[in-house]
C-alpha cells in the first residue's frame, strides 16, 4: 500500500497499548480512530509527532481516563484544528 | 471487524464520538472511507511476534522442519502461512551453546515484519544500530543479557535484501511442552538475539 511510511510511524506510536509487541485494541472503533490520525497526519504533510503532541496532551491532561479515550479527544481536537470548519 | 450484527456491549459515549467524527470528516471529503478500511484492514493482518514464535516452536519440535528454516527459511515460514511484504528474502540463524546471533539495520530499520510485526523503537535508535556492530558485548549486557566470555557474538546486518530472525536455544525444562505452549515461551527480544529464553 502507498502509506507505508506513514501507517508504520503510526503503528510504532510508542504509547499504544502492546500485548507481546503487537497492538491490542479492545474494540474496532480504536484501530479506526489510529487510522484516521494517520491519514490525517498524511494530509498535513508532517509527521506522526505533530499527532503526538495532541495525544500527550491528552493523556496529559486526565492522566486517569482510558488510553483510547484519551486518544479519541486528541483526534477531535488534531481534526477540529485542521480543519475549524 | 464484520461482526456488528452481533454486538453483545453497548456502544460507549467515546465510540459514538469517533463514529460521528469520521461520518463528518468522510461528508466534508477530507478523509476516504476505502482508505480507513485499508488501514484497518492492514492492522488486522498486523502481524506481530507471535508469528515469529511458532517458526520457532515448529523448528524446535520438528527437526525437519528446522532443517527447512535454516536452507530456506522463506519457504519454511510460508509453510506455515506468513510472508509478504518485508519478509520476501528470510534468513534464519540458529544459536548454539558456542555461538549467539544478533540483528540489527545498520542502515535503517529493516526488519522481518510477518514474522515479528513492527519493529521497537530502541531498535531504530542510532546508538543500538552503530554500538551493537561494534560492542555487540557491551550492548547486549546493557540490554540485560550477559553473554557468557566463551560464547561469539555474530551480528548480522539486515538489509532490503536479506531479512534476518534469530532461532533461540529451546529453554532447559521445555521438554514436555507443545508447539503452542513453546511459542508462548519465545519472545520478540529473544528473535532479534538481544535476549536469551
Amino acid at each position: 500500500m502507498s502509506h507505508t511510511a506513514a501507517v508504520a510511524d503510526g503503528l510504532a506510536e510508542p504509547s499504544i497499548p502492546r500485548s507481546n509487541g503487537t497492538l491490542a485494541f479492545d474494540a474496532p472503533w480504536q484501530g479506526r480512530a489510529l487510522a484516521m490520525a494517520i491519514l490525517l497526519v498524511e494530509r498535513t504533510d508532517q509527521q506522526w509527532d505533530v499527532f503526538r503532541r495532541y495525544l500527550i496532551h491528552a493523556i496529559d491532561d486526565k492522566p486517569e481516563r482510558p488510553y483510547w479515550d484519551s486518544f479519541a479527544t486528541a483526534l477531535d481536537t488534531f481534526a477540529a484544528e485542521l480543519d475549524p470548519d | 471487524m464484520s461482526d456488528d450484527h452481533h454486538h453483545p456491549i453497548p456502544r460507549t459515549a467515546v465510540e459514538e464520538r469517533v463514529d460521528a467524527l469520521e461520518a463528518l470528516l468522510i461528508d466534508k471529503g477530507i478523509l476516504d472511507p476505502g482508505a480507513i478500511d485499508a488501514i484497518v484492514e492492514y492492522f488486522e493482518h498486523e502481524v506481530g511476534p507471535m508469528n515469529g514464535a511458532k517458526v520457532v516452536a515448529r523448528a524446535w519440535t520438528d527437526p525437519d522442519y528446522k532443517s527447512r528454516l535454516l536452507a530456506n527459511a522463506t519457504a519454511a515460514i510460508a509453510e506455515l502461512g506468513f510472508g509478504g511484504p518485508e519478509g520476501e528474502h528470510m534468513v534464519v540463524v540458529e544459536n548454539t551453546p558456542e555461538v549467539h546471533n544478533v540483528i540489527v539495520c545498520t542502515l535503517c530499520s529493516c526488519y522481518p515484519w510477518p514474522v515479528l510485526g513492527l519493529p521497537p523503537n530502541w531498535y531504530k535508535s542510532a546508538p543500538y544500530r552503530s554500538r551493537v556492530v561494534r560492542e555487540p558485548r557491551v550492548v547486549l549486557a546493557e540490554m540485560g543479557y550477559v553473554v557468557p566470555d566463551g560464547v561469539e557474538i555474530r551480528v548480522w546486518d539486515s538489509s532490503a535484501e536479506i531479512r534476518y530472525l534469530v532461532l533461540p536455544i529451546r529453554p532447559d525444562g521445555s521438554e514436555r511442552l507443545d508447539d503452542s505452549e513453546l511459542a508462548a515461551l519465545v519472545t520478540r527480544d529473544s528473535m532479534i538475539g538481544v535476549a536469551r529464553l
